[in-house]
């Protein structure tokens, strides 16, 4: 009796188990359900249960509309053994491409079939199919570039006249707003009537409170004399635009102070380029303190600072708090005007501070009309940085990595033919200590600096990189030194309406399918029948869940191999069914009956499933990416079935079976209880 | 009971005759070769207004001046096929250009397929291997399956008589296709194949189930006749053979009518393959069972 009950238990438990599991996997797959039911639960009870993570499932091209391209490398010039890295670098290549065209995940895979190099690519989603197929099929195009050192170009007289004119009518413009404020007018009514800028639109022209510094730093000027509820009698000349201005108010927030300083680095300070080690810096410093006074300061700076504006004797011009590291500031704000500071340290080295003035920090509350002005570079194309060298990928061998003898790290050599040889002896030559960038496809891949002329023909590139990164660079660099030709094989490409049509139609018919199921196993099984339903949901939403956990990649064949294998899944549910009805025929107690049917039938299930797995294995062997997306759909879903049926189905049927001998067998689908012979 | 077995004969002259109609459809018509496998171009306008006629779509495509073989159909109720041979991409846009000049907005490219002759020829040779390895796996699981049989019958025919039951099953298929390419001018692509293979591999459990239940019956009544044995397994799992290959069923039609026309033709060779699957393993594998134990006998 005892051991019955342990029975009992032990299938409720595992019934329970069941339906949590299934829960949790069905909010994983369909979480706005679940985030629904938090939102209502957190509303109504004042918590803050975060949403459930969901991760879309992934949908082929044919079902969200994109292309797919197969081209083939033609490898022919390539040496034999380097076969595999030159198509790399092709591959690599289009990633960046395509990368730049901004498609969501895009594929670009190398598949070696037969001794042929293909490269796959997959855009979901992309307007412009044609765009993208040019931009593929393009030659990489690899460039070695210098500094530009040459001017932008002048104005032409055209490009300047209208300059003029245009800066004519702003200032026309601006001292008319001023004339009229100044003349007594609303000031916001001119604001409204005159002004071009966003700021303060709303608000009659409003530019809160502006400071000293920063981008109204010429308003601030310009309006710093005028006395508050006044007009500032002049049009003020910013950068960007005329300003005609009135205070509204003004304040004080705090100090700013003006000093100079002298810095001695030392090895191992945040950007220091010296050898000195913090022994020597400290001396140094100590030794300056002793000699230094106010009138010498400048030159001691210039003679002995570190840092970038000893050349203007240390001077650093005002600055507030929060601008400078904390040591610094409070040095610098502690002393008085006109003092020197005793040596302190900071993360870049030992200071000497000259506090040279103080002021307190001046701000105003300005109202202003703004009119825009041109200046040159507003018209002129912005300079570029770097400029083309006749050095391009042609003149390239190839390039491969090494390691440095000393150092073991690895390090990419180039090598140039005898064009490309003279062409980068030149280069070098010109640009010794100057950095050199090597350019593919129009974006910089590497920026080495040229340590000294190198005219072998043979460079060189050392740097911080790994090995992988290391690889990655020649790869870049032969791709654009000896250009694999691709040509493309096959295109398909699916319109995203096309797609979304597809996907609505499929899952329609997948719900038609499933009720149909649904209906015919309730109406003949009836209440196994039932079960056998409850779990065909729990199977449903586990297939899904590993849809999603995979990810597989969903494609039209694929769901319909789904569709299938919830057709094939009942089918276990049939096998032990009838096997059980026979058992039941035959008289025997239920519960012997359902273990019997189960034990029974496990042979046909697992003999009749076999095959299905074996063709399923070899579809998604087969490769081609539709018919791979059923293999493994219908795969998935045989697999998950058996065992649905084995764990699933048996335990839900286990919870009904007792063996009272009134219990109706017509819900176990036996026609009567006389049925039994 | 159902007497099956006592009418093998009508039962096997029918499926012999369907098979032999099927195999000389094939030999004869052969089979339309869609894109997958010929290599060309299939342009899929839609036109959210007006279409325009064959002719029409066909007058535009000629000032293009295409050599290769342009075939226009329409499809749907919007929808226009072009199809054209070997291109490359340009002639591709040149015609994309000429529809969206003339129909603006209305027209939409639905998809582009373009296959390589190259890519198509392989496809060919890949469906064909992987069929032939179906099939192999699938004999030789059979064989194992049934390794613990040899009364009456030997377990190698088991397996023999399995293989042959699918063969039916699956040529009839492919005769269905073959006349539909004649007449309806259905085409066989990549997922017909893999309609097929699923074939091979789903219509064989049915069979496996039944002789399944033979072998076990032959435990149980040692002393009956052969036939009667197998007449009495059919019986016992009649109703189990009928509801999986109906539910099955249930799901691939529901496929074939609301799946929309891309995957029709897949899920109608499963449809067609599922419901043989069933029959064959009943009507054609049971009864040449008994026929080969009774020509053993002799």
């Amino acid at each position: 009796m005892a051991n019955k009950l342990q029975r009992i238990t032990k299938v409720r438990l595992s019934v329970v188990l069941i339906i949590i599991v299934a829960i949790a996997l069905g909010f994983f797959d369909v979480p706005q359900v679940y985030d629904r039911a938090i939102d209502f639960a957190n509303a109504k009870i004042q918590t803050t249960f975060p949403h459930f993570k969901n991760i879309p499932f992934r949908l082929g091209l044919d079902l969200q509309g994109g292309t797919h391209l197969v081209y083939e490398a033609d490898t022919s010039k390539i040496p034999f053994g380097e076969k595999g890295d030159a198509v790399e670098g092709v591959r690599d290549v289009i990633e960046r491409r395509v990368n730049a065209f901004g498609v969501a995940e895009p594929v670009v895979q190398v598949n070696k079939a037969q001794g042929k190099w293909r490269v796959i690519v997959e855009l979901a989603g992309v307007k412009d199919v044609n765009e993208a197929i040019k931009m593929i099929g393009e030659t990489p195009l690899l460039e070695f570039k210098e500094e530009n050192t040459e001017p932008a170009r002048e104005l032409t007289p055209e490009e300047r006249k209208a300059m003029n004119e245009f800066n004519k009518v702003a200032k026309d413009k601006a001292n008319k707003a001023l004339k009229e404020a100044l003349a007594g007018k609303d000031f916001s009514e001119v604001v409204k009537t005159y002004s071009e800028s966003e700021t303060g639109a709303d608000t009659g022209g409003d530019f809160g409170w502006i400071k000293q510094t920063g981008e109204f730093a010429k308003l601030f000027e310009g309006a710093s004399k005028t006395e508050i509820g006044k007009v500032v009698p002049k049009v003020i000349d910013a950068d960007n635009g005329l300003y005609a201005a009135k205070v509204n108010d003004k304040r004080e927030s705090g100090q700013e102070i003006k000093a100079s300083h002298i810095l001695i680095c030392f090895k191992g300070a945040e950007s220091c380029a010296k050898e000195t080690t913090k022994e020597e810096a400290e001396k140094t410093v100590k030794d300056l303190k002793l000699k230094i006074t106010p009138t010498n300061f400048a030159k001691l700076a210039k003679e002995n600072s570190t840092d970038s504006v000893a050349e203007n004797g240390g001077e650093l011009g005002w600055f507030q708090k929060g601008q400078m590291v904390k040591e610094f500031e409070d040095a610098g704000f502690a002393l008085a005007k006109g003092q020197i500071s005793e040596p302190g340290l900071t993360k870049f080295g030992y200071h000497l501070i000259y506090k040279t003035d103080e002021r307190s920090i001046q701000e105003l509350k300005v109202s202003a009309v703004f009119v825009k002005t041109k200046k040159e570079s507003d018209i002129l194309p912005p300079k570029d940085q770097w400029k083309s060298t006749q050095l391009t990928g042609k003149q390239l061998k190839n390039s491969r990595v090494n390691f440095n003898q000393s150092t073991n790290a690895p390090e990419v050599a180039l090598q140039f033919n005898d064009e490309g040889k003279k062409l980068f002896a030149d280069i070098t030559s010109r640009n010794v200590g100057k950095p050199v960038a090597i350019f593919l496809d129009g974006q910089p891949i590497s920026i080495p600096r040229v340590n000294e002329a190198i005219t072998g023909g043979e460079a060189v590139i050392t740097g911080n990189f790994d090995l992988a990164e290391a690889k990655q660079l020649t790869l870049r660099l032969n791709a654009g030194a000896l250009p694999v030709p691709i040509t493309l094989l096959s295109q398909q490409t699916v319109g995203a309406s096309l797609g979304s049509e597809s996907l609505q139609k499929s899952l329609f018919a997948g719900l038609i399918g499933f009720i149909l199921v649904i209906i015919f196993m309730i109406l003949y099984y009836r209440l196994p029948g039932f079960l056998a339903v409850v779990a065909l949901i729990v199977y449903a939403i586990t297939v899904l869940f590993v849809f999603k956990a995979i990810p597989v990649t969903l494609t039209l064949a694929g769901i319909a191999g789904f569709i299938l294998s919830v057709g094939m899944a009942v089918d276990a549910n049939v096998l032990i069914f009838e096997r059980m009805r026979e058992e039941l025929r035959l008289g025997k107690p239920l519960s012997t009956s359902i273990d019997v049917g189960f034990k029974r039938a496990w042979p046909s299930i697992r003999d009749g499933n076999a095959t299905t797995l074996i063709t399923c294995f070899i579809l998604a062997w087969f490769g081609t990416s539709s018919i791979k997306g059923f293999g493994i759909t219908l795969g998935i879903g045989v697999i998950l079935s058996m065992l649905s049926a084995i764990f699933v189905t048996r335990s839900f049927m286990q919870l009904f079976a007792s063996d009272d001998q009134k219990r109706n067998l017509w819900w176990f689908g036996l026609k009567k209880n006389k049925d039994i012979q | 009971m159902l007497q099956i077995i006592s009418r093998s004969k009508y039962w096997l002259t029918l499926s012999g005759a369907l098979f032999v109609v099927a195999l000389l459809a094939i030999l004869i018509f052969g089979f339309k070769a869609g894109l997958d496998f010929s290599g060309g171009n299939l342009l899929e306008f839609k036109f959210l207004k007006d279409r325009p006629t064959t002719e029409e779509a066909k007058t535009m495509i000629d000032e293009l001046k295409i050599e290769s073989g342009v075939v226009i159909q329409p499809a749907g109720e919007k929808n226009l096929i072009i199809r054209f041979q070997a291109a490359d991409e340009s002639l591709h846009q040149k015609i994309v250009d000429k529809f969206k000049n003339k129909y603006k907005d209305d027209v939409q490219e639905e998809r582009f397929d373009s296959i390589g002759a190259a890519i198509g020829s392989e496809l060919k040779t890949k469906a064909v291997y992987s069929i032939i390895l179906v099939s192999i796996c699938i004999i030789l699981y059979v064989a194992w399956a049934f390794r613990k049989v040899s009364w009456p019958v030997a377990s190698w025919k088991y397996g023999l008589i399995a293989v042959v039951a699918l063969l039916h099953d699956v040529t009839i298929t492919a005769g269905v296709f073959a006349v539909l390419g004649k007449f309806a001018g259905i085409e066989v692509d990549l997922p017909f194949i893999a309609a097929l293979l699923t074939i091979l591999g789903y219509s064989v459990n049915d069979t496996i189930i039944i002789f399944d239940r033979i072998r076990e019956n032959l435990g149980r009544f040692p002393k009956s006749d052969f036939g009667e044995v197998v007449n009495r397994s059919l019986n016992e799992t009649m109703a189990r053979s009928i509801n999986t290959t109906l539910t099955t069923l249930l799901a691939i039609v529901t496929v074939l009518i609301f799946g929309g026309a891309s995957i029709s033709s897949f899920a109608l060779a499963l449809t067609i393959g599922i419901f043989l699957g069933a029959y064959s393993s009943i009507f054609v594998a049971s009864p040449l069972l008994v026929v080969w134990e009774k020509m053993n006998r002799k």
